[in-house]
């Protein structure tokens, strides 16, 4: 199991209210450090396949560079239009002021 | 809210149409809900018209907004095909092609704007199949298949359609002559310098640009056409696509009593000078309270969520319009960001040296951003476009040396 944790960077690396972009294979990931902790994405728009790495990071949301499709950071929820279907979300973990996130 | 039965008919089928149904039934189960459009599709998305779906990259049957299934479970009847010839304020009937008939206690109007039409002396030219113009899915069709087989196209009107289209077809490798009657690209609302550095970027690949140019005549040889411009320079072409801008949707109400000012013009309730009657998107001019001014936007945000405020308060909720204007451009890798308003200002700044990095022009009236305009190699400005809007709509006083430092973060000013 210990091999499903990844590691993203140090935890100084990200700035709080704000995002780093995360690849992994052929996949992307956004990590968010928010007030109350860490938190990871899909690092692509549900909407029309945009990268999320250049968007707004604000109370807990995530709005789209590109059509300002809002999601809900923590529960991958899309709050307002037109996003309409949920980014995935996934588990991080703070160990050593690193931040690591499970992308199984 | 009174949840009884009402009739709500919506009459055109874009973007405004199709979040006003969805919006209307978050608050009312019960009504009739109907859209009535002239598309023989359900409403979908026009930003790919013009890049994606002409280079291949996007089906067009993966742009509409909403799936039949979504109309179908939430009860909302889409009538495709419907020209409206007539529309009855007093009786509140609207008439049309196919012996359509149809009631309403509350009317919706988001007929969008339709293309302003190129004036040239022979007219016999305008039905040719090689001189095109984009609004639809079917003309965004034709033009996918003209731009491969096109040797040496030509557009007329440097908009944003125009250069979107222009990029797209230098996708194909083939390099267009683009020909504008004004000084520069994009109106006199875009800044003058990111107006050059998208000019730049398309003399880069290829593109060819004519301005202060003004179309004396187009006539047509052999399969070719020689378009004449007014210093008699002559360009020859055998693909003609014409953006020469939009004008409101509004010929069916022309002679009735609604006030038509650049658009129907409504409050920022979306209501417009008759009792039940709304507008929303493209069609309206509304009353924008946060600027105090009139205003109508062609624009893919605006149209959504104008649509969704008319369905509030169509609905009865009675909750004022007062979104920060918002739009956007895809030409190449390029990303141009507006928001708010950005010819009626008292100062400006700009933040950031070039477009790797994102380069932005601040307009303030105040000490308040009013207006701002960025650039960038992908989505670099969208971040401080959407902080921008977000200062402006608090009416946040902020400084020129701040807003241009870009070491300095504009989250922490809210």
């Amino acid at each position: 199991m210990s091999d499903d944790w990844k590691l993203v960077c140090k935890v100084e690396d990200i700035e709080m209210e704000d995002l780093i972009r995360f690849d992994h294979d052929d996949k992307t990931f956004c990590v968010y450090r928010l007030e109350d902790g860490f938190y990871a994405t899909d690092g692509i728009c549900t909407h029309e396949a945009v990268h999320l790495e250049e968007g707004l990071v604000m109370d807990s949301e995530i709005e789209c560079p590109m059509h300002q499709g809002i999601f809900d950071i923590k529960s991958g929820k899309a709050v307002s239009p037109p996003a309409c279907d949920d980014l995935k979300t996934y588990p991080v973990k703070v160990e050593n002021e690193e931040v690591y996130i499970n992308i199984n | 809210m009174k949840n009884e039965h009402k009739n709500i008919l919506i009459i055109g089928g874009g973007q405004a149409s199709a979040y006003a149904s969805q919006e209307i039934r978050k608050h009312d189960s019960k009504s009739t809900v109907t859209i009535v459009t002239e598309e023989k599709f359900l409403p979908y998305e026009r930003p790919p018209l013009s890049k994606n779906c002409l280079v291949d990259k996007r089906k067009y049957e993966d742009c509409l907004f909403f799936s039949e299934k979504f109309y179908d479970e939430n009860n909302i009847e889409v009538k495709k095909n419907i020209h409206i010839n007539n529309i009855d304020f007093n009786k509140k009937i609207i008439t049309g092609n196919s012996n359509c008939k149809l009631s309403y206690d509350k009317l919706l109007i988001a007929t969008g704007s339709k293309n302003r039409e190129l004036e040239f002396e022979n007219n016999d030219l305008k039905n040719e199949e090689n001189i095109l113009y984009l609004r639809n899915i079917d003309d965004s069709k034709k033009i996918n298949l003209k731009i491969k087989e096109c040797n040496n196209p030509v557009i007329i009107g440097c908009g944003f359609i125009g250069l979107e289209i222009a990029a797209s077809i230098s996708q194909f490798e083939k390099k267009v002559t683009l020909i504008e009657k004004s000084s520069q690209l994009m109106g006199r609302v875009i800044p003058e310098e990111i107006s050059k550095l998208v000019k730049l970027k398309h003399e880069q690949e290829g593109n060819i640009f004519f301005l202060n140019s003004n179309i004396k005549k187009i006539e047509k040889e052999n399969k070719e056409f020689v378009i004449t411009l007014d210093f008699n320079k002559e360009i020859k072409t055998d693909l003609i696509i014409i953006g020469v801008g939009s004008i409101p949707n509004t010929s069916v109400f022309e002679n009735s009593e609604l006030i038509i000012e650049n658009g129907i013009k409504v409050n920022e309730f979306c209501q417009s000078s008759i009792e039940d009657v709304f507008a929303a998107g493209d069609v309206a001019n509304f009353y924008h309270p946060h600027y105090g001014k009139y205003m109508r936007l062609e624009s893919y945000k605006h149209a959504q969520n104008h649509g969704i405020f008319a369905a509030k308060n169509i609905c009865g909720l009675k909750e004022s319009y007062v979104d920060i204007p918002w739009m956007w451009s895809d030409q190449f890798d390029l990303n141009l960001q507006l928001s708010g308003v950005c010819d009626d200002y008292d100062d400006m700044v700009s933040r950031g040296k070039d477009i790797r990095e994102g380069i932005i022009y601040f307009f303030l009236k105040k000490n308040i951003i009013h207006g701002a305009c960025g650039l960038a190699i992908g989505g670099k400005v969208a971040k401080n476009i959407r902080l921008a809007s977000k200062l402006s709509e608090k009416k946040i006083k902020i400084s020129k040396e701040i807003l241009s430092d870009t070491s300095t973060k504009l989250n922490k000013y809210l």
